[in-house]
């Protein structure tokens, strides 16, 4: 029981001066991750809303008609007081696991731009879905993630029909269309209820 | 002098803790894909080795047999968690790179092997040689594996192009069976340099 209790104290005291290390490190590091999180947020918005110069977040406006598919963060991007549109952070399947899309829609129902923020699929194949010199249409160089910007929220968004898909990676190239088009068919209609005249 | 360069010595080919001891294989070959992962899993394994060698060597006879691997896993954990913070911090894209593999350092079975086996018995600049050794042993092979994977799987090195344009990528080596492959031929290789050196000690003797 002594043995125990000693065995016990000695472990705690490990343990307590690690901790009261950590929060060292914790405290010295965590701003600037905080903040670097934030920048390559807001250089996200920045390359689908050029225009935009606030971003509001509004986590748990519209919620995700597809249980495959989930919603982590939503913002809505202003241009002084007017609202330009929303961007959604949206959560797939796809073949190596889950797959982060950001889809930026804008008020008039196009999509101003899909960015891949994660993707654990095959390299060379499935991952060239965020690729910048993976060309679905190499002579207007278009990338794959590319060919979703202008694109109506009202389209089909079929893979093969209207939407090019990476070549051998036809699971890839439908979970990223399946969330694409969750997204900003949801973002749309929030848009046209309310969201668009709130400010 | 000589001892600790020996000790030095003994984790860059004769116990290499990857081509010779065999274990903490299951990160290095995830992470080589790119020869920036490598460089960057090799160091922040070395720190880790280091840190936590050290502080087991100088506290050796404050830790009860009985409950010395709780301590060591609390002492590799911590170091491992300020490498995760500081990578987050300075290296994001390094850090989003290797995801789950540096958090996963707390299990490694080379800091484990060598803590328990080495750590724990030797003073400090005995075992600062061996963390050294053992650190540089294995990021001489994590670059290695991952250099020539990069080269011959996406036909660049840290990022810059080597090979001509018209290189198509054999996506193989990429792929988690090019890894198998191209740490065999290291393992091969390291035997073959094990067998000069000893040719070599014995010519001397």
């Amino acid at each position: 029981m002594k043995q125990m209790v000693r065995l016990g104290l000695i472990l705690a005291a490990y343990a307590t001066v690690a901790c009261v290390g950590l929060a060292f490190v914790y405290t010295g590091t965590q701003q600037v991750i905080t903040e670097r999180q934030r920048a390559d947020l807001e250089q996200s918005l920045k390359d689908l809303f050029p225009q935009g110069d606030q971003f509001k977040e509004i986590t748990g406006a519209f919620s995700s008609s597809d249980p495959q598919v989930q919603f982590k963060n939503q913002y809505l991007i202003l241009q002084g007081d007017e609202p330009l549109g929303v961007a959604v952070r949206a959560v797939g399947s796809s073949y190596g696991g889950p797959i982060t899309v950001l889809v930026g829609v804008t008020r008039e129902g196009t999509i101003s731009g899909v960015k891949i923020l994660e993707n654990k699929d095959t390299p060379g194949l499935g991952a060239n879905a965020a690729n910048p010199s993976y060309f679905v249409d190499r002579r207007s160089g278009i990338t794959f993630y590319g060919q979703f910007k202008g694109k109506s929220v009202q389209d089909k968004f079929q893979v093969k029909e209207d939407v090019v898909a990476i070549t051998a990676s036809t699971i890839t190239s439908k979970a990223v269309t399946t969330v694409v088009k969750v997204a900003s068919q949801a973002a749309y209609a929030w848009l046209t209820s309310e969201g668009g005249n709130t400010k | 002098m000589k001892r600790y360069l020996t000790i030095f010595k003994n984790g860059l080919v004769r116990e290499n803790p990857l081509l010779m001891l065999m274990i903490g294989l299951c990160s290095s070959l995830a992470v080589t894909t790119a020869a920036a992962n490598g460089v960057g899993m090799g160091l922040s394994m070395t720190f880790v080795l280091l840190m936590s060698e050290i502080v087991i060597s100088s506290f050796r006879k404050l830790i009860p047999d009985s409950i010395r691997i709780p301590v060591f896993i609390i002492v590799i954990a911590a170091f491992t968690t300020v490498i995760d913070y500081l990578l987050k911090a300075y290296f994001p894209d390094l850090s989003r790179a290797m995801g789950v593999f540096i958090p996963l350092i707390v299990v490694n079975c080379i800091i484990m092997g060598r803590v328990e086996g080495f750590a724990s018995k030797r003073p400090i600049p005995e075992v600062i040689a061996d963390a050294l050794g053992m650190g540089l042993g294995y990021t001489w092979v994590l670059l290695g594996i991952s250099m020539i994977r990069e080269l011959l799987g996406n036909g660049t090195i840290f990022n810059i192009r080597i090979m001509p344009e018209s290189y198509q990528p054999i996506i193989f080596f990429i792929l988690s069976p090019g890894g198998f492959l191209v740490f065999a031929l290291f393992i091969s290789f390291n035997l073959f340099l094990k067998s000069r050196l000893k040719n070599g000690e014995e010519e001397c003797k």
